[in-house]
């Protein structure tokens, strides 16, 4: 069986498993509302102090959010071991981790489709006319997110106080992603809003040199 | 020498640093050779 | 033995004539003038704590290759010298920019980047704290610090990226503008010191690290002998019998 072929049946299996519950996607969403209602107390929020500081809340908080949601994901298999009868399984152990970083990505992808209207609504910020590149933004540092999470994931999922430790370790590393995504979201909020190629391209080569460093370690990560 | 003290703060921080750290890691270095002297004599003993 | 003698000589010896040097050879600075003088510790420690950070990516490359514990020993000395190293550029950064600007804290890009590093290589140790198994923690903290060093040329290309779109103010003009001969050379004399001083602590944190295995080699050995002795007693009694 191929790689892909494996990690989107894995894919399909973690959907299934949350879809069940939906547990996980409630809890991110609310927490992430939370967070942004929580600035709405730190800063008195006029359209212009919305434009500047919006990007960095939104993506504060959805680095919080994700941190948060990134736990369950190799701490689920704990309690039954599952990740023992996956590893035997005859596939790559990067499809299993290929599997949860697109699970991971669904669900946070979900959450950030409810949380940035809502935000837009509450400080009165409008994507409009950029919805598109928005959305690409989005996916960029959303996946560079997700890829570093899930590993992360599976390093703490073996240690004492793992839901201290994924943010500790995950938020340093992504200090440059914070920096990118705000700015290449900060520049379609402009009047004359034009996509940041040079922001764009650092998220990229973040999420590709991620992606592979990724790949060449999952042996180590998956291993007994 | 103008801002004198601020030199010499900075300069005792360099020096506390590398120093404390030093001393803390050549405490234990003693501690444990002792503890390993121990055990082998332990071990030649029994 | 003899070597980490002449290694901790020789860096005393550096260091004293480091400071004697940085305090009286050292020309003086037309605008700063006594405090400009912390740029002779300041700049070799931030260049020592990524060499440390760089030993620390070598030992978790080849931990992971060759599987050997002394791989990991080297890691976690680096790692705790480069944090260190890194401790004393965030002290006296701040103990230089008070006197000279009136803040003790600026978000320009070295500093900022310098904290970042701090907090991924702090992360890294506390990381170990909380993994038991040693093999685990050997392995999973080699993972972590290889991902950590690929972040550092992210980490400083993204924030001077960032600080040149909001401009802050040089920092340490003398590093920028042309550098007096002189000072050049006494910023040398420094940086050997302040390179073999981190040797040594290196060094002597992987030594501590490895006597820490053995201790618990031997320790395991002198309690399984214990078993094994308490296991025999009874056996012997009963053939008595």
């Amino acid at each position: 069986m191929t790689t892909a072929r494996a990690a989107t049946i894995l894919l399909g299996k973690e959907l299934q498993l949350e879809f069940r519950t939906r547990e996980l996607l409630t809890t991110t969403v609310i927490f992430a509302l939370v967070v942004v209602v929580l600035f709405s107390f730190a800063f008195e929020p006029t359209a212009a102090e919305s434009r500047r500081y919006g990007p960095g809340l939104l993506w504060i908080a959805f680095l919080f959010a994700g941190s948060l949601m990134l736990n369950p994901s190799f701490a689920r298999e704990q309690a039954n071991e599952t990740l023992d009868a996956l590893r035997m399984a005859p596939i790559a152990p990067f499809a299993i981790l290929l599997g949860k970083m697109l699970a991971n990505f669904i669900f946070l992808a979900m959450a950030e489709a409810i949380l940035v209207p809502v935000f837009a609504v509450l400080y009165n910020v409008s994507f409009s006319g950029v919805a598109g590149r928005l959305i690409f933004v989005l996916a960029l540092g959303t996946f560079g997110l997700v890829i570093t999470g899930t590993v992360f994931s599976a390093i703490s999922a073996h240690a004492r106080m793992r839901e201290l430790l994924l943010p500790l370790l995950l938020l340093p590393i992504l200090t440059p992603l914070l920096i990118a995504s705000v700015e290449a979201t900060a520049s379609l909020l402009v009047d004359q809003p034009e996509l940041d190629r040079t922001w764009v391209a650092f998220l990229a080569g973040f999420d590709i040199v991620f992606l592979t460093a990724s790949w060449l370690m999952c042996d180590y990560l998956l291993e007994e | 020498m103008k801002n004198f003290e601020s030199l010499f703060a900075a300069w005792m921080v360099v020096w506390a640093v590398f120093f404390l750290y030093e001393v803390t890691v050549a405490r234990r270095l003693s501690k444990l050779q002792e503890d390993i002297e121990r055990l082998k004599q332990q071990l030649r003993e029994g | 033995m003899k070597g980490r003698i002449a290694l901790a000589f020789a860096a005393a010896a550096l260091m004293v004539f480091a400071g004697y040097a940085a305090l009286y050879i050292a020309p003086d600075e037309k605008t700063m003038h006594a405090i400009q003088r912390i740029f002779y510790f300041h700049v070799p420690s931030a260049i020592c704590a990524f060499v440390a950070f760089f030993v620390v990516f070598i030992a978790n490359f080849a931990y992971l290759g060759t599987r050997q514990q002394k791989w990991d020993w080297l890691g976690v000395a680096g790692a705790e010298v480069g944090v260190a190293c890194s401790t004393i550029v965030l002290i006296t950064g701040p103990i230089w920019a008070h006197p000279v600007w009136g803040v003790w804290w600026t978000w320009d890009a070295r500093l900022t980047s310098t904290f970042v590093l701090w907090l991924l290589y702090t992360a890294y140790l506390l990381l170990r704290g909380f993994l038991e198994d040693p093999q685990r923690k050997a392995t999973f903290s080699a993972v972590f610090g290889i991902f950590a060093f690929l972040d550092v040329p992210l980490v400083y290309f993204s924030n001077r990226l960032w600080r040149t779109q909001h401009p802050q103010p040089v920092i340490l003009g003398g590093s920028n503008s042309g550098l007096d001969p002189m000072m050049g050379k006494v910023l040398l004399i420094s940086f050997v010191g302040v390179l073999c001083l981190m040797a040594m602590l290196i060094a002597d944190r992987y030594r501590l690290e490895r006597l820490r295995w053995e201790y618990e080699e031997l320790r395991f050995r002198a309690e399984s002998r214990a078993a094994e002795e308490g296991a025999k007693a009874p056996r012997a009694a009963a053939e008595m019998r």
